[in-house]
């Protein structure tokens, strides 16, 4: 899976990066003093190196929980985020990663136990409300999970931790972690979905939407609780068609009594994302439409957005209570 | 398009033989070798002479384009035997301490290395790694024209503890660098992909000039149009990028309005949006 490891001289000894470099033990191993070397540089291209990307193992010093975007959130009030990995195994045209970043290496911080202490210090100043915490922001939660452990050494501590919710985000099937430990009632396991269509065009590597109803459906009969996210809606003629296929398609087999919660959100991206993601693709069709620029945030245009949303939220109320529907209203 | 940065004439004749390469042109003191899409300068021996070259050789690739860059030469190991073909995977300026890591995409056999570059000749080979005289120069020049991953170094080892730099001759660097032939051609053919590839994703679109020719745009006004020939390549790659009407038009912000127009139409949006909120 990996040629080269590039390993920061801290962590060279660290358990973790120990473990991960006996998986790869044909890797060859590349020491650097700090991660940003090589993944900050300027003159990088994100679309080559996804042809190949390097697995960087690194601290991560401040910044391990941060606060999430005003909307973003599944009704409560603390909402927070952390990334333990990087980048994404997958390839999504739409994903904001790419224009985010300038390097596609996957860079995974070994010390997890300062992500907990900053969890618990979180916790400390809710008092007794309750936190949410997303874990799938800056990567995919599951997909790399045989190489970051991080569900291995996350849902222990989540399990003691009544008051702290976590959101696992994924397209992934990797779900083996999962099925051997017993479910709690504090973590939500949320698959990312698009119509199949939007799938074959966009989503790269990604497995099937079936294979994906499949670990879903494993989840919910092993009690775990899930969650839909359909994030970002993205536009194509017929989009009303598509979306409500899909709909059917999952509502038809998962048991939506025992959903967690669904929710949907609009294609947005921060103007400069956009500008390198377009300088990144000029050839991929989905940013030769036309956009509107709000403040400095690109989307598709405000009626369009509007009637996707309105359309989507119709149909998927169709299928499950208001209470459990979660449009994301991120502010322009 | 890739350019090749050696060092010696030694370390340059068998890729000048195996690639056909022709030297009419000295710039600045450098021998510049070309056929086709490869060039070969040889920049002599050290840090700051590769730098020059590398520059010197940069100045002749077309506005726009992005070529490939490898550095070939010898270079000194620690424990590798003589011979062993090596590219670097990370690259530190011994003077400085500075390091790079140049992206490493391809699929090839060759062993990647630390290749430390120093300033005189290395004879003790402290650390486990190759040792050369100019990557340090060369990776951070050329990597001012060309993206990280296209830009590589392929060390062939000529020397180590066991057998001495001392004992190396002009004939027997050539004897090396030939040696190591088939490593460098996959080496070349697959950079030269990677730039094919990258140049053909960023090439604007073919009229774009003609049009630019046609009026008077402003700089500003050159993004705007460049950004909407994007979208016309994309959403009409087989029709010319020309509108009915259009050499009717006057002045450049005509122009662009009518392509915009005629290219929002084709795409989703309701028609009441406000124009100049479109990207």
């Amino acid at each position: 899976m990996f040629n080269h490891i590039y390993i920061e001289k801290q962590v060279a000894e660290h358990p973790r990066t120990q473990a991960v470099c006996a998986r790869f033990p044909k890797a060859t191993r590349v020491e650097c003093d700090r991660y940003g070397e090589v993944f900050n540089p300027n003159a990088q291209d994100f679309r080559l190196q996804k042809r190949r990307p390097s697995l960087i193992l690194a601290h991560k010093h401040h910044g391990r929980v941060l606060k999430t975007p005003d909307g973003y959130g599944l009704g409560g009030h603390r909402n927070y985020y952390f990334s333990h990995l990087l980048n994404c195994l997958y390839d999504c045209r739409y994903c904001f990663l790419q224009g985010m970043y300038r390097s596609a290496h996957y860079v995974l911080y070994v010390n997890y136990e300062d992500f907990g202490a900053d969890i618990d210090a979180r916790l400390v100043e809710a008092g007794n409300e309750v936190c949410w915490f997303f874990s799938g922001y800056d990567c995919d939660s599951l997909a790399m999970e045989p190489v970051s452990a991080f569900v291995e050494h996350f849902l222990p501590f989540f399990s003691q931790r009544p008051l702290a919710h976590i959101e696992l985000r994924t397209k992934s099937t990797q779900i083996r972690s999962l099925l051997k430990r017993t479910p709690i009632p504090n973590a939500v396991i949320a698959f990312s979905f698009t119509p199949e269509e939007i799938y074959r065009a966009l989503e790269h590597k990604v497995p099937t939407l079936e294979r994906r109803l499949q670990a879903m459906l494993q989840l919910q009969q092993a009690g775990w609780r899930l969650g839909l996210r359909f994030d970002p809606l993205i536009y194509q003629p017929g989009y009303q068609a598509h979306y409500r296929r899909l709909f059917q398609q999952l509502f038809s087999q998962l048991n939506s009594e025992q959903l967690h919660s669904v929710s949907l959100g609009p294609f947005r991206l921060p103007r400069d994302f956009f500008r390198n993601i377009v300088q990144l693709y000029p050839d991929e069709p989905l940013f030769a439409g036309s956009f509107s620029d709000t403040r400095g945030m690109i989307s598709y245009p405000q009626g369009l957005e509007q009637e996707m949303t309105a359309f989507c939220s119709r149909e998927l109320l169709q299928h499950i209570p208001e209470s459990l529907l979660f449009p994301c209203t991120l502010a322009t | 398009m890739i350019n090749l940065v050696v060092a010696l004439p030694a370390e340059a004749r068998p890729l000048i033989e195996c690639y056909r390469l022709t030297g009419k042109t000295i710039l600045g003191g450098f021998r510049i070798y070309r056929h086709a899409d490869i060039s070969l300068i040889i920049s002599g021996p050290g840090k700051v002479a590769s730098a020059a070259a590398t520059a010197l050789l940069a100045g002749g690739i077309p506005p726009g384009k992005h070529a490939a860059w490898l550095n070939i030469g010898i270079a000194g190991h620690a424990s590798c035997a003589t011979g062993q073909c090596l590219l670097a995977h990370r690259i530190t300026d011994r003077a400085t301490g500075h390091s790079w890591y140049p992206p490493q995409l391809l699929d090839l056999a060759t062993t990647t290395a630390h290749l430390i570059t120093v300033d005189v000749p290395e004879n003790s080979y402290h650390q486990e790694a190759a040792y050369d005289m100019e990557a340090s120069g060369f990776y951070p020049v050329a990597s001012r024209f060309s993206s990280t991953e296209l830009v590589q170094c392929f060390k062939v080892v000529s020397d180590n503890r066991e057998q001495s730099a001392d004992t190396l001759t002009a004939a027997s660097c050539t004897r090396l660098v030939t040696a190591g032939l088939d490593d460098i051609d996959r080496m070349v053919r697959a950079l030269m992909a990677l730039a094919h590839d990258y140049n053909a994703w960023h090439a604007p679109h073919a009229e774009l000039e003609q049009l630019v020719s046609q009026w008077h745009f402003t700089v500003s006004q050159r993004h705007q149009l460049t950004e909407l020939a994007r979208r016309w390549k994309v959403l009409l790659p087989h029709q010319p990028l020309w509108l009915d009407g259009l050499e009717k038009k006057t002045r450049a912000a005509a122009v662009l309005q009518c392509l915009q127009q005629h290219l929002d139409a084709l795409t989703p949006g309701p028609a009441e949006e406000s124009a100049e909120h479109r990207v």
